[in-house]
């Protein structure tokens, strides 16, 4: 049996695979660019910092770029407002010359929680503007179906909080919003194994984004290639189609009796 | 003697001479060849734009990289 290919839509922008990595938190980057090769990912996520003389080896662009078939998708980590989430996106799209921006916008450093009043604002203009919008909210399908609406290229509903490793808590919210949506919903934040992320895909997530989980492992870029088999297993979990869940047992084998029975 | 201006970047003062451009102050301070986003008074200067446009005195300044994120 010929399978279909299956590409992962954002925009015109099509991709092999569907897991997104982010870059932050490694040990160096060597590491983070070892990861990021093994991972298979196509879309990498980077952050907008101040140039730092003393630092200067901290710039990623160059070394990213240099992977064939990444494309970046800058964040506006930082911004506590949409006007701020704007301002970083067209300088992010002066040094990406990528139209995807991962909207990112949480006001409280507690607990990390994105605004959905602002980041709506800013997703919309952004849209409007021609970005491939990828906003980080809530698990609340109201809202994914609004930012839809307005021309996001995805919704990126949280799995639990950032870093937390709390896995996909939202399970049961993620799977309306995949109910819903026209467009990919990737489970960003939160995941900690890649069983998790398998998980996530046999849901009907379009992606995940990983982060924390691959870049504080043991061995950062073995655990990148293990959520790359997690979540490419989990898609095609969920293409072959799973089994229905049923309240009581269904025999898998046949039940008539042979053994020492008299028929 | 070189007369100067003052202008700030990334939040602290930097001494600059007269008349630098935004391509000066880049190599002044070790960032040319580097991939950095320029912003003079909230406005993006592109790199082709970069040694045309010359610096004032209490001109903000902000350069910027892609670091590590998720």
């Amino acid at each position: 049996m010929t399978i279909p290919m299956d590409f992962l839509q954002l925009g015109s922008y099509t991709f092999s695979s569907r897991l997104i990595l982010g870059t932050g938190k490694f040990s160096n980057a060597t590491v983070m660019l070892e990861a990021v090769r093994a991972s298979g990912a196509q879309l990498v996520t980077v952050a907008l910092r101040r140039f730092n003389r003393e630092q200067a080896e901290d710039d990623l662009f160059g070394p990213l770029s240099a992977i064939e078939g990444i494309t970046l998708m800058p964040n506006t980590s930082g911004a506590s407002t949409a006007a701020e989430a704007i301002r970083a996106a067209h300088i992010a799209r002066e040094l990406s010359g990528s139209p995807f921006i991962k909207v990112e916008i949480h006001p409280n450093p507690q607990h990390l929680m994105p605004d959905p009043i602002e980041t709506y604002e800013a997703a919309r203009i952004l849209a409007k503007e021609g970005f491939l919008v990828m906003p980080y909210i809530t698990a609340d399908p109201v809202l994914a179906k609004r930012l839809e609406e307005v021309g996001c290229a995805s919704v990126m509903p949280l799995g639990s909080a950032i870093g937390s490793g709390q896995g996909v808590a939202t399970a049961a919210m993620i799977d309306i919003i995949i109910r819903e949506s026209g467009i990919p919903v990737i489970v960003d934040a939160g995941l900690r194994s890649p069983s998790e992320a398998a998980h996530a895909m046999e849901m009907g997530c379009g992606a995940v984004l990983v982060n924390s989980a691959v870049a504080v492992a043991g061995n950062p870029p073995e655990m990148a290639e293990a959520f790359a088999e997690a979540v490419a297993a989990g898609r095609k979990a969920f293409r072959a189609g799973l089994m229905q869940k049923s309240g009581s047992a269904i025999a898998t084998s046949p039940l008539t009796a042979f053994l020492g029975a008299n028929g | 003697m070189l007369q100067m201006i003052t202008i700030e970047l990334n939040g602290t003062k930097q001494p600059l001479p007269i008349g630098s451009a935004v391509s000066d102050l880049l190599s002044i301070i070790g960032s040319d060849g580097k991939s950095v986003a320029v912003v003079v008074n909230e406005q993006i200067i592109r790199p082709d734009k970069r040694s045309a446009r010359l610096l004032q005195e209490g001109d903000h300044v902000e350069l910027l990289i892609f670091a590590g994120g998720g």
